[in-house]
């Protein structure tokens, strides 16, 4: 009877835990939720996708956003950044020349003045609006990615 | 990188449209069939707006 219990109880423990487990390992890397949950072809397509759109966006002068407060959709379009995973890192080192998510707000400070004058050089290439463009979708994908696989997790979708 | 406009629209679409073809959908038909009309749509869409935006100045 107990052992019936015990059997009965494991699957629950590891359904409960299930979900958060996929969201932050889809978080953490595109397609990662959907191998954890066992949907590896899904994943493999996923994980192709995200990241050559990541690519090109890096490969075309994206840059990623930084967060302004006199500019509150920058801190959407940073947090969808964010969204894209530990990748997001490497977008951000590229533009900025360091890891960096706000942009210091009085006008004078000289760090405020590096980092726009790093993001003005981005703006002037040709393809800057097609690369931000391509991160800011990147970042978006992975969001669906996560919900995706909490509704997996779930059980609300096979 | 790609520099071509309508290159970048070609790739972007493919890659959405068969994001949410896998992601939508669990049958290989019913993949192809997003990603042929949403793909599609995605192109012939915006080849419309494009045209119908022409005759408006820039600035």
């Amino acid at each position: 009877m107990s052992d019936t219990l015990v059997e009965q109880a494991a699957p629950a423990a590891r359904s409960a835990a299930a979900p958060f487990v996929a969201c932050v390992l889809a978080w953490l890397f595109p397609g990662l939720g959907h191998v954890y949950l066992g949907k590896k072809v899904r994943a493999a397509v996923f994980f192709a996708v995200v990241l050559i759109m990541f690519t090109l966006g890096v490969a075309s002068d994206g840059a990623a956003s930084l967060i302004e407060e006199r500019q509150p959709l920058t801190v959407l379009a940073t947090f969808d950044n964010v969204a894209t995973g530990p990748i997001d890192l490497a977008s951000r080192y590229l533009t900025y020349g360091r890891i960096v998510y706000v942009l210091p707000g009085e006008e004078g400070d000289p760090r405020r003045t590096e980092l726009m004058e790093k993001l003005r050089t981005r703006v002037r290439s040709v393809t800057y609006e097609y690369g931000s463009t391509f991160l800011l979708t990147a970042g978006l994908m992975n969001i669906l990615l996560i919900l995706d696989a909490f509704d997996i997790a779930t059980g609300r979708k096979d | 990188m790609i520099r071509s406009h309508f290159l970048n629209l070609l790739v972007f679409s493919a890659l959405v449209a068969v994001f949410f073809a896998f992601l939508t959908q669990n049958d290989g038909k019913d993949r192809l069939r997003v990603v042929l009309i949403l793909g599609g749509s995605m192109v012939v869409l915006s080849l419309i707006i494009a045209y119908v935006m022409y005759p408006f100045p820039l600035r």
